[in-house]
């Protein structure tokens, strides 16, 4: 009998112990260190999602230690899908960092609600530099203060294996229909056409800006949609997912059970012939098969585009923002000014192979050089992200799942529309 | 160790008729601080918390006036909160269902299998329980890289014995992901009650058995009439413990569908909704709302839990 109450009582709490773990604390106290004063050693600690690239943002810092003796710069990268949370819990405490690195748009607005962030408009100089999109990204949705300098952006192409197409003879396409053609050159040599990680739905509506937001009409569309003027069901947005549908044929069979690391190797490994992804994933493909040459281009619009011209959807990355409890407010707004400077750029862009929104830099990457020429010759909005995450359901949650619905052929370009519509419509209003 | 537990649950019978011994209020309150004192900070101050952050508008992290019952009518009225909140509940009922069949079937044959074995019965059940010993998060990486369409050693297995049709995308399939998050659990869990099992059949008497082969009962009669019964209380503890650790389910669905219960959401569960809306929402009052998710979850975990206890005690009674 006692034994039985005593599991039970056991279970019961570990029940309620689990459920309560994630609540979060009440009034954070300001974080522990002491200011330090002008000769004293500093250490700055800086957060990330990007653990992946951890050396070469230390190499970074590196050059900004030796420029500036008696600061410690203090990187710590984590799991992109766990640093939201992290983040949260130590901006929430006391062991959060001097300086984090903050998502984009609607990522870092529940922060700069709470107070957690200092705005830094008025202290760093050069903000102006910035293009007025990719600053965006970190000003605050209510009161339009900047919280962060913005150091990235991402490009989304297709990429494919250079050294493939040459043994085959076959080249990028420059029409749509040399662009069908290449897809059924290679399902005919037997390579998977395009390798796609479709079991993580993140990737999804990535893909589907790839192939179609020359079709949807990319900034005019979203010009129109923020206005009222258009909305998701319209016939050219739909048109654009029934695109994604008719990818389909030239994806793996079972796409729908492949994990982006899976489809990373299928690619690296010649398994599959194109990647239509993010600038982000570059390094990933240099360290998986560095004897690979690897090429770039813009997916061709189909006939009945609003665009004539391919475009390349990209999205300011993040920037990195001060903590409003940091202790060390002036050594971290003396780097956070470094970053705004075109040095920090041209270094940013050798080390972590990523393009900065600072202007001026050279790519010495080939590759990145072309990249970046097409999307500053051609941009478009990554429109879920840039818009359609200030709320939930946030757009990339419902077109994600749903395009996998689509894969699965349980639901219809129609469906995804309204559902995209509907979900958004939640919290979104159109300003005229 | 087992005399304080039963005060605890009737305080308002005097102590000296359970133990027959007399403390001094003060001492009592010494022995009891420590552990009151966990308890409050660890469990009782976090619960009463998230019950009243679920009462609140947020903006981020900062409280924006109080909002009465709004945040529980946003949750089972609004999309995507209702839709989702249904569809992810009736996945926790199906891992429930799913490792219920499994214990009290697979687990309970094998712990009697391994009761009547004397030498090699500890080394088999550290063999069953080792994978209870593995974080869940690792099992569930572990179990979606060998289920991999492209890498995978299970599909190349059944492929190299001929068993091709049998090769499925198991976490591509919405019939089938759902299905293997239940198996995979129930895998990870199956030592728990084997060795609960164990532990109940090793503290019958043995006379009883003795008694009831000696009238003749067959082997098969002697575990349905007689050991069965007395596992009564043990199948009550294991049962409510599923339910609560399948309704609490996060990292193994995290694990093979990651945070938005892929593909189609056809592996989503309680746990991942409550992760989505607190972590990776856009919305200033995820607080709120996912406090709201976890107090709805916590009371529907709590009275179940003693529906459950109410009913295995009945049962007992009609026994003994």
């Amino acid at each position: 009998m006692t034994t039985r109450k005593h599991l039970v009582l056991a279970g019961l709490t570990v029940g309620a112990l689990a459920l309560t773990a994630c609540a979060p604390a009440s009034d954070a106290p300001a974080s522990g260190e002491q200011p330090a004063d002008g000769g004293e050693e500093v250490t700055l600690t800086v957060w990330s999602w990007q653990a992946a690239t951890a050396p070469a943002w230390e190499a970074i810092f590196d050059v900004y230690e030796e420029e500036n003796p008696g600061v410690t710069i203090q990187f710590e990268g984590f799991q992109p899908t766990e640093y939201n949370q992290i983040l949260a819990t130590g901006m929430e405490g006391s062991d959060g960092p001097d300086i984090p690195m903050l998502r984009a748009y609607g990522g870092v607005q529940n922060a700069i609600r709470a107070g957690q962030l200092d705005p830094i408009g008025d202290d760093i100089d050069g903000l102006d530099q910035f293009e007025p999109t990719v600053l965006r990204a970190s000003e605050g949705q209510e009161d339009g203060l900047t919280y962060g300098v913005p150091f990235a952006y991402q490009t989304m192409q297709m990429f494919y294996n250079k050294t493939m197409f040459d043994e085959m003879g076959l080249e990028e396409p420059t029409t749509w229909d040399e662009f069908i053609d290449l897809q059924e050159a290679l399902l005919a040599e037997g390579v998977t056409p395009m390798a796609l990680g479709a079991r993580e739905d993140w990737v999804l509506p990535m893909f589907h800006d790839i192939v179609g937001s020359a079709r949807y009409g990319g900034a005019e569309f979203e010009a129109a949609v923020l206005s009222g003027e258009k909305d998701f069901t319209d016939p050219d947005y739909v048109a654009s997912l029934e695109m994604v549908e008719q990818m389909q044929q030239y994806l793996d069979p079972d796409v729908s059970a492949i994990a982006v690391a899976d489809a990373s190797l299928q690619f690296t490994a010649g398994l599959a012939a194109q990647w239509p992804g993010g600038s982000f994933d570059l390094p990933t493909f240099r360290d998986g098969a560095p004897d690979t040459e690897w090429g770039v281009y813009q997916v061709p619009p189909p006939p009945g585009s609003v665009l004539d011209t391919p475009v390349t959807p990209g999205y300011a990355d993040g920037s990195f923002g001060l903590n409003a409890s940091s202790a060390n407010k002036e050594e971290a707004l003396a780097l956070l000014s470094w970053m705004a400077t075109p040095e920090f750029g041209q270094i940013f862009a050798d080390e972590a192979q990523q393009f900065s929104p600072l202007p001026g830099v050279e790519y010495s990457d080939p590759l990145m050089q072309e990249m970046n020429e097409q999307y500053t010759e051609n941009p478009a909005p990554y429109l879920l992200l840039v818009n359609f995450r200030y709320g939930d359901p946030a757009g990339t949650a419902v077109l994600g799942p749903d395009i996998q619905s689509l894969f699965l052929g349980q639901a219809t370009p129609e469906d995804l529309a309204t559902n995209l519509q509907t979900g958004v419509s939640t919290w979104f209003t159109p300003s005229p | 160790m087992t005399a304080p537990a039963t005060t605890v649950g009737r305080t308002a019978r005097p102590r000296s008729k359970n133990t027959g011994i007399h403390l001094p209020f003060g001492v009592g309150l010494a022995f009891v601080l420590p552990a009151a004192l966990l308890f409050g900070v660890f469990i009782l101050y976090p619960m009463v918390a998230a019950l009243s952050y679920s009462f609140f508008d947020w903006a981020g992290t900062r409280q924006a006036g109080f909002a009465g019952f709004s945040n529980y009518v946003t949750l089972l009225t609004q999309a995507p909160y209702a839709h989702d909140l249904r569809n992810a509940f009736l996945h926790n009922l199906l891992l429930f269902g799913g490792a219920v069949l499994f214990q009290n079937t697979l687990g309970l044959g094998i712990a009697a299998l391994l009761h009547r074995r004397k030498r090699t019965k500890r080394m088999f059940q550290t063999i069953f329980a080792l994978p209870y010993l593995v974080s869940p998060m690792v099992i569930g990486y572990l179990w979606s890289l060998m289920l991999s369409p492209l890498f995978g050693p299970v599909n190349a297995i059944l492929r190299g014995v001929g068993l091709d049709s049998l090769a499925q995308p198991w976490l591509g399939d919405p019939n089938l992901a759902i299905w293997v998050v239940v198996g995979v659990t129930a895998w990870q869990w199956i030592g728990f009650p084997i060795l609960l099992y164990g532990a109940a059949m090793g503290g019958i008497a043995p006379e009883i058995d003795e008694a009831a082969s000696l009238d003749g009962a067959t082997s098969w009669k002697r575990f349905r009439y007689v050991t069965l019964p007395m596992l009564t209380p043990t199948i009550g503890i294991i049962t409510v413990l599923t339910f609560i650790g399948a309704m609490e389910s996060m990292a193994i669905p995290f694990a093979l569908g990651g945070s938005s219960g892929s593909p189609a959401r056809s592996t989503d569960v309680m746990m991942l909704l409550f992760y989505r809306t607190a972590f990776e929402s856009g919305n200033a009052n995820s607080i709120g709302i996912s406090s709201a998710l976890a107090t709805v979850l916590f009371l529907f975990i709590l009275v179940v839990s003693v529906v459950i206890t109410r009913f295995m005690r009945r049962a007992e009674r009609r026994l003994f």
